[in-house]
């Protein structure tokens, strides 16, 4: 109850002094009648009782101070002091709440974006239970799940609620006048049960819907609702053209739902039971699967084994190579996101630690000038925790200010995250929230304790016989020793943080420097809307492919076009498929496992890669399933595959290849050997491949268009072109391959970027960490300096002296900072090229940069301190 | 008559063992009652200062040793009044048998030294 009264007494000390006037007045109207019982007149009486009793209104005060002073109006009045004194050194105030606001806002923002990527469930009902099924095959890493299997996955298992599948392309609208890709999922039954989500607006897919020959039917993203059909409320009776079919909308998707991806606008249902959908060697959906509640990954996983081992006593072949592989959905969507987002926010939360070990520093420093005032507060009585609290009040009121300022900072880094980060997942997630709010208060509070601790308690031991005698001109060790420990902290930190913002920023320029084998400048890419259901007559479609190659190399300015399947080169991709040599007896312990790429014949003159032997590949007339009609594919080796699997042969060329578990397919036949090329990613060391010469392996290949100029001149032309060639489908992801390849390391150089800002932000504040205390160990010791000089001292000792006071300290802080910088090693490791993570150059280099900036930062002290007037010196005392 | 005998203020951190003293003994009293309380029963020898009395009490009500409460007195007036509490009890107990020891101890320097 007392702290209730407390507080009410805080709020309304009104009331309270009124009530102390009332006891007060009943106390003098008690002893006037006892004097006047003594014989005194009535008011001779009053005015004895008045004066015994002093002044009322300063009793009334004194008395007051014992209710409130104990506890919120105490901080609310050392908050006020703190405020005054702060006042009077606004420089003070304002580094120190401009560090704060960077040093929280920065660190709040990381944290809003490690929150909203790793941390916070999916934003679907029970995302925990979601879970990505995939099928794992010895010989390829392959991961799509064939329909009947998928099927039998759902029907067999005993531990998910469902499991479905699905599979994303783009497509084109035709309702318009011009045709527009959009991004199609089809989606096979249950998908709405495994999200858990329902249609905002009508319904989901009907069972006959998904039933092959059914009526068709078309979900659309809240997105294409408002954009294309301008929110019309009569969406449900509107309809989307996809080629020349004509769906209609049966229900609009919530505006949180942007699943597969968040380019998906349109979901079809795809028929588990069409005719092309029996086969068990089919690769088409990726999994997705909802969890029975309680049930753990563990037991999933045993679970659909066990169906999996039975489908494979059933259908041996494919069935026997056939595994099961889950994974956490979310971990799956977030995947290497996860280790940069935890370095970014290690980075910054040194920085902010340097910030505060900075303000500890600068406090102490003021402490120490203090010392007379704190030590006339001990000697008046006032307790050592209530001069610590004064101290804290002053961190926590600049804290405080900082941390309001700093939300404002996170509000804008938040939207600077968004816009650059769009090639990361979730990034549209990162949004200023309750969470966000919390978080940032409480390192507001953890920043005003850490910067505020040590002054506190240097204050608390404070000595109050220091305050009569002493002024604290010749105290010099104690504060400074803490001071001195202080700034070495904050330079170790910064040596460690610019360690690894240098060896990114090398990794970087070793990136630069590498050849990676073909020419990367001067090609345009882009692809053409196509649909899955083209692959059923492959003929027309690789015919249909070949003509655009033909028409984009005609167009002027262009001097060759080509398509690559699956992934452009330069950007990292993983795709392997399993060979046996035909003439080494294609027996399976000689299985060559390799890099497998799908491209047509003019791929590699194209992009510049120099054939070594043979000839290039042809044109062949394909059959139904995409392989030449009556014999093997023509394949292209890298010399790398030529050296590592084929050097007991006389030649490459001519060997034949069979692709593992493909009977089907007749064996392949080398044709020729190409240059090494860093396909992979400009940082990966050639691999072996084997390249299929294929211009469609899929509808949506990406065309390669080689100009003599810019090549985004011929966008225009390419487009136009297009248009009368194809008028049905859409142009689309257009860029050049210079910046889709750094775009595939944008996350590194923004990670870069930021570390380096973080490190020399660090570097900065450490200085003036340094050149704070130095100068302050200066005046402390402007006597004992005098008095040297007086004796015949030399200015070159007096700066030898001081500088290298800082020097000695700084020396310390650098092979600190070494050493934690290597024992951190491992969390940069995985993301440098061409350095290791103990690079001498680069220790190297970062201490002698630290050793410069902190020479010229203590040598402006120490020569300060050198120009000092003895005579002026000695007479001040 | 002998010497004048002198009038102790009463020494600082006795206060509140007095005042705590007074209200063990009675219900409930006011502040005014309770400084005629002491100077009484001390027969004059303590008195204790107003200026100290109520910002005493004030703490020692803060601190949870004291109760108030708002009252009439047998004169009508208004007036607040103090009683102990269960905590204030238990700190008497200590600042007595501490007090005791203190006069015992002083004593014993006094007799000896």
């Amino acid at each position: 109850m007392s702290w209730l009264k407390r507080l009410v007494n805080t709020v309304r000390s009104g009331r309270v002094e009124r009530e102390i006037r009332r006891e007060l007045e009943f106390h003098v109207a008690e002893r006037a009648d006892e004097l006047r019982d003594s014989g005194l007149s009535a008011e001779e009486a009053e005015r004895r009782a008045r004066m015994k009793l002093g002044n009322p209104l300063l009793q009334a005060e004194r008395t007051r101070d014992m209710d409130v002073a104990l506890w919120a109006d105490g901080i609310a009045r050392n908050l006020r002091h703190a405020a005054r004194s702060l006042g009077r050194t606004p420089g003070f105030a304002l580094t120190v709440v401009a560090t704060l606001a960077l040093g929280i806002g920065a660190n709040t923002a990381v944290f809003g974006a490690l929150d909203a990527v790793l941390l916070r469930p999916l934003p679907f009902p029970d995302a925990d239970r979601l879970v990505r099924l995939s099928q794992v095959q010895q010989t390829r890493s392959e991961s799509m799940i064939a329909p009947v299997r998928l099927e039998e996955w759902n029907r067999l298992n005993s531990t998910f609620s469902a499991i479905s599948g699905y599979g994303v392309e783009d497509v084109s609208e035709t309702s318009g006048d011009l045709p527009e890709r959009v991004r199609r999922a089809v989606v096979t039954q249950r998908l709405l049960e495994v999200w858990g989500v329902a249609p905002a607006l009508g319904r989901g897919f009907s069972e006959q819907e998904h039933r092959f020959g059914g009526p068709a039917a078309a979900l659309v993203s809240d997105r294409y609702w408002r954009s294309r059909l301008a929110s019309t409320p009569d969406v449900l009776s509107r309809s989307v053209r996809i080629g020349n079919a004509s769906v209609p909308i049966v229900g609009v998707m919530p505006p949180s739902f942007r699943f597969p991806d968040r380019d998906v606008d349109v979901w079809f249902p795809s028929p588990v039971d069409a005719p092309n959908a029996q086969s068990r060697h089919n690769t088409w959906y990726t999994g997705v699967g909802r969890l029975r509640p309680g049930v753990t990954l563990e037991q999933a996983r045993a679970d659909l084994s066990a169906v999996q081992a039975r489908l494979a006593q059933q259908f041996p072949d494919p069935d026997r190579k056939i595994g099961v592989d889950l994974r956490p959905l979310k971990q799956d969507l977030v995947g290497g996101v996860g280790r940069t987002l935890w370095l970014l926010f290690g980075a910054v939360s040194l920085l902010l630690l340097i910030a505060c070990t900075n303000i500890a520093a600068l406090f102490v420093a003021r402490g120490a000038a203090r010392r007379p005032e704190i030590a006339l507060r001990l000697s008046l009585g006032a307790s050592r925790a209530a001069v610590a609290g004064l101290v804290l009040a002053e961190t926590l009121l600049l804290a405080l200010v900082g941390g309001a300022l700093g939300l404002l900072v996170a509000g804008f880094a938040t939207a600077a995250f968004r816009a650059l980060g769009t090639e990361l997942p979730r990034m549209d997630e990162v949004v200023v929230n309750g969470r966000i709010l919390l978080y940032c208060s409480l390192s507001t509070l953890g920043v005003a304790l850490v910067s505020g601790l040590a002054p506190a308690v240097r204050a608390m031991r404070e000595d109050a016989g220091l305050a009569s005698g002493e002024s604290g001109r010749t105290q010099v060790s104690g504060g400074q020793r803490l001071q001195w420990v202080l700034v070495g902290g904050q330079v170790a930190l910064s040596v460690t943080l610019l360690t690894g913002a240098g060896l990114l920023v090398r990794s970087f320029h070793a990136l630069a420097r590498v050849e990676p084998g073909f020419e990367k400048s001067g090609v345009l890419t882009f692809r053409m809307s196509g649909s899955w259901s083209e692959t059923g007559e492959y003929p027309a479609l690789v015919a249909r492919v070949d003509r655009t190659i033909d028409t984009l190399r005609a167009l002027p300015g262009v001097e060759g076009a080509a398509t690559t399947g699956w992934a452009l080169p330069g950007t990292p991709t993983q795709w392997e498929s399993s060979f046996a040599v035909m003439e080494a007896g294609g027996d399976a312990d000689r299985r060559i496992v390799t890099d497998l790429r799908v491209v047509s014949p003019e791929y590699f003159a194209t992009m510049r890669i120099p054939l070594l032997q043979g000839e290039r590949c042809e044109r062949r007339s394909v059959d139904s399933r995409g392989a030449p009609s009556g014999q093997g594919f023509d394949l292209t080796v890298n010399r790398a595959f030529a050296v590592r699997h084929l050097s007991d042969f006389p030649s490459a060329v001519g060997l034949h290849l069979q692709a593992f578990g493909e009977t089907a397919l007749k064996p392949g036949r080398i044709v020729g050997v190409v240059g090494d090329a860093r396909e992979q990613g400009i940082d990966r060391v050639p691999v072996p491949v084997v390249y299929v010469c294929l211009s469609a392996p899929g509808p949506t290949p990406f065309f390669l268009v080689r100009t003599s100029g810019d090549p985004l001149a011929v966008v225009g032309a390419v487009r136009a072109r297009m248009k009368e060639l194809e008028p049905q489908r859409s142009v689309y992801d257009i860029a050049v391959l210079d910046e889709r390849i750094d775009g595939a390391y944008a996350l590194r150089r923004l990670l870069t970027l930021l570390l380096v800002a973080f490190s020399l932000s660090a570097l900065s504040l450490a200085s003036v960490g340094l050149y704070g205390t130095l100068s302050y160990a200066v005046g402390l010791r402007r006597r004992e300096v005098g008095l040297r000089m007086a004796l015949g001292a030399l200015r070159a000792d007096i700066v030898r002296q001081f500088l290298g006071q800082g020097l000695r300290v700084v020396g310390l802080a650098c092979a600190g900072g070494v050493g934690l910088a290597l024992a951190l090693r491992r969390v940069v490791a995985g993301l440098l090229y061409g350095v290791s993570a103990t690079d001498a150059a680069t220790l190297l280099g970062v201490v002698a940069m630290v050793a410069v900036v902190a020479a010229l930062a203590s040598l402006v002290p120490a020569l300060r301190a050198a120009r000092l007037d003895p005579m002026r010196v000695l007479r001040e005392s | 008559m002998g010497s004048p005998r002198p009038k102790n203020d009463v020494l600082q951190g006795t206060l509140s063992l007095l005042v705590l003293k007074t209200l063990a003994s009675n219900k409930r009293r006011h502040g005014y009652a309770i400084t005629s309380h002491i100077q009484r029963v001390s027969e004059d020898l303590l008195r204790v200062e107003e200026g100290s009395l109520y910002p005493a009490l004030h703490r020692m009500e803060q601190m949870g040793l004291l109760r108030s409460e708002w009252g009439v007195t047998e004169k009508n007036r208004e007036a607040r009044f103090y009683s102990l509490t269960a905590t204030g009890r238990r700190q008497l107990a200590l600042e007595e048998e501490s007090w005791n020891r203190l006069t015992e101890g002083v004593g014993r320097v006094l007799r000896y030294a």
